[in-house]
């Protein structure tokens, strides 16, 4: 099978020296990309700048005035964590295009595997806000495309922070199912079991949150208990991942204990939910620890290409279990009371 | 002021942030309210150093022994998440402020700009009033 990235390599501008998210973390990608030795089996699309009216879908019009010129201005801290620079819009503006690239090949060949391998990551940004070390939020740009062409879209969210942007964007949109698995509580404070969806998508947010120190068993348990059913019913016709990798146990940015093992089983799971080849294409997230993510990405991207080269084993016996049970009772509570109520 | 039982202050321990604190606790002290200080926790949180949170519970000793008000006495709460979320869940339950306070550091690289400024845009954002409380 074909493995279809986005080529766009051009990041090295927006970087904050010292600042986890690196420029440094995507030549480790490439390197894991590498390890799979694919020669004709890999393609890299052509960089792909998203477009005002693409961005406009997900993201508010005054947000996209406010970046552009903060960046224009020199950039500079949005908050805490996250930074942009001079060049952070241009390259923002290509990560966000990049999954639209990637897609539209796999619609040409029906066929393959997308890996949109970009940064800054998205999935933390909302229509009017960036967060999270987050500008534009690139799968959100894909999906929307997905759905303006009639597609039903599931996103899985696998990375260690909820997603909270792409639930908020989506959060009343019955064509956009967002399953999320994080370490929880944890940043950013959403991804509670009993967040749902909104009135018009009632269950189409699917939050499983699993505690610290949790192994891949209890990650697949929640994904399988829980979300399985709901996205048999949704029946999505595109599956989005939003792969982060920062749920390894050597991340020091959460506190989860993942294998790059247990990303290629989470890997073959997702993919168990695309209808047919060429409909599932993978976005780069977190993943702050080089080592884990270039032996991660290896991973997960081999298993979906049919090879095994996981390093480490898939790990198992970790706390969580129950947080995974009484989570699921405390979504179905949740849907309940929202279907008898109306609210 | 009427109605305003519960006021919520950003705190991250700078002096703009104390001197939001200051007011805030005078405000409460003259409406009978009762003040949560929130200290918003974000990704990067976790790679400082445990004297930083050392520093934050000292400074907020350090104001509220300027009021004469009993450290003890303060709610403070640690939220995970981004400073403008943490403070805007704090309008919600189980909190439920009926108004927020906070200082203007974390003001925009760019006059102007609301991205970059946690204190505009919390205004733009806020559902109940917000009192930005200017450098003294
Ligand atoms: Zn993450």
């Amino acid at each position: 099978m074909m493995l279809i990235i986005n080529g766009h390599l051009d990041d090295a501008g927006h970087e904050d020296v010292g600042h986890p998210e690196r420029p440094e973390r995507l030549r480790a990608v490439l390197r894991g990309i590498n390890e799979l030795h694919l020669d004709g089996d890999l393609l890299a699309v052509a960089p792909y700048s998203a477009s005002r009216a693409e961005l406009a879908r997900v993201h508010d019009a005054t947000y996209l005035d406010e970046l552009g010129a903060y960046c224009y201005e020199g950039g500079g801290d949005l908050d805490a964590d996250t930074y942009a620079t001079y060049d952070s819009w241009s390259i923002a503006q290509f990560a966000a295009g990049a999954g639209l690239a990637v897609i539209k090949e796999l619609q040409i060949r029906d066929d393959g595997v997308g890996f949109v391998a970009v940064r800054p990551p998205g999935h933390h940004a909302s229509r009017d806000r960036a967060m999270g070390f987050c500008l534009l939020n690139n799968i959100a740009v894909a999906a929307a495309e997905l759905t303006s062409q009639g597609e039903r879209v599931l996103i899985v969210d696998w990375d260690v922070h909820h997603g909270n942007g792409t639930q908020s964007i989506f959060w009343d949109d019955p064509n956009v199912m967002y399953v999320s698995t994080h370490q929880w509580p944890f940043y950013p404070g959403s991804g509670a079991p009993y967040e749902i969806g909104g009135l018009d998508a009632l269950g189409t947010t699917v939050n499983l949150p699993v505690p610290a120190g949790a192994t891949g068993d209890v990650v697949r348990q929640a994904l399988l208990d829980t979300a399985t059913p709901a996205i048999e019913e949704f029946a999505p016709t595109w599956v989005l991942v939003s792969a982060g990798f920062d749920a390894h146990r050597s991340d020091p940015m959460a506190d989860l204990a993942l294998s790059n093992g247990d990303f290629a089983e989470l890997a073959i799971l997702t993919a168990s939910f695309a209808p047919r080849p060429g409909r599932l294409a993978l976005f780069l997230e977190g993943g702050y620890e080089l080592g884990a993510l270039q032996s991660s990405v290896t991973s997960s991207l081999g298993a979906l290409l049919g090879a095994d080269f996981a390093s480490e084993r898939p790990t198992h016996g970790g706390p969580g279990s129950d947080a995974v049970a009484n989570a699921k009772e405390a979504r179905f509570a949740a849907l309940r009371i929202a279907r008898d109520t109306g609210l | 002021m009427q109605g305003i039982r519960t006021i919520a202050i950003g705190f991250d321990g700078s002096s703009d942030a104390q001197g939001a604190v200051l007011w805030g606790l005078n405000f409460a002290h003259d409406n009978d309210a009762l003040v949560v200080v929130v200290h918003a926790k974000g990704l990067l949180a976790r790679f400082e150093p445990t004297v930083v949170n050392e520093e934050i519970e000292a400074s907020l000793a350090h104001v509220c022994d300027e009021v004469g008000v009993a450290r003890s006495s303060v709610r403070l709460e640690v939220v995970d998440g981004d400073a403008c979320s943490v403070m805007l869940r704090m309008a919600q339950p189980p909190v439920s402020a009926d108004l927020l306070v906070v200082g203007t550091r974390g003001q925009s690289a760019h006059a102007g700009h609301l991205l970059g400024s946690t204190s505009l845009e919390l205004a733009q954002h806020s559902p109940i009033p917000v009192v930005i409380v200017p450098r003294s």
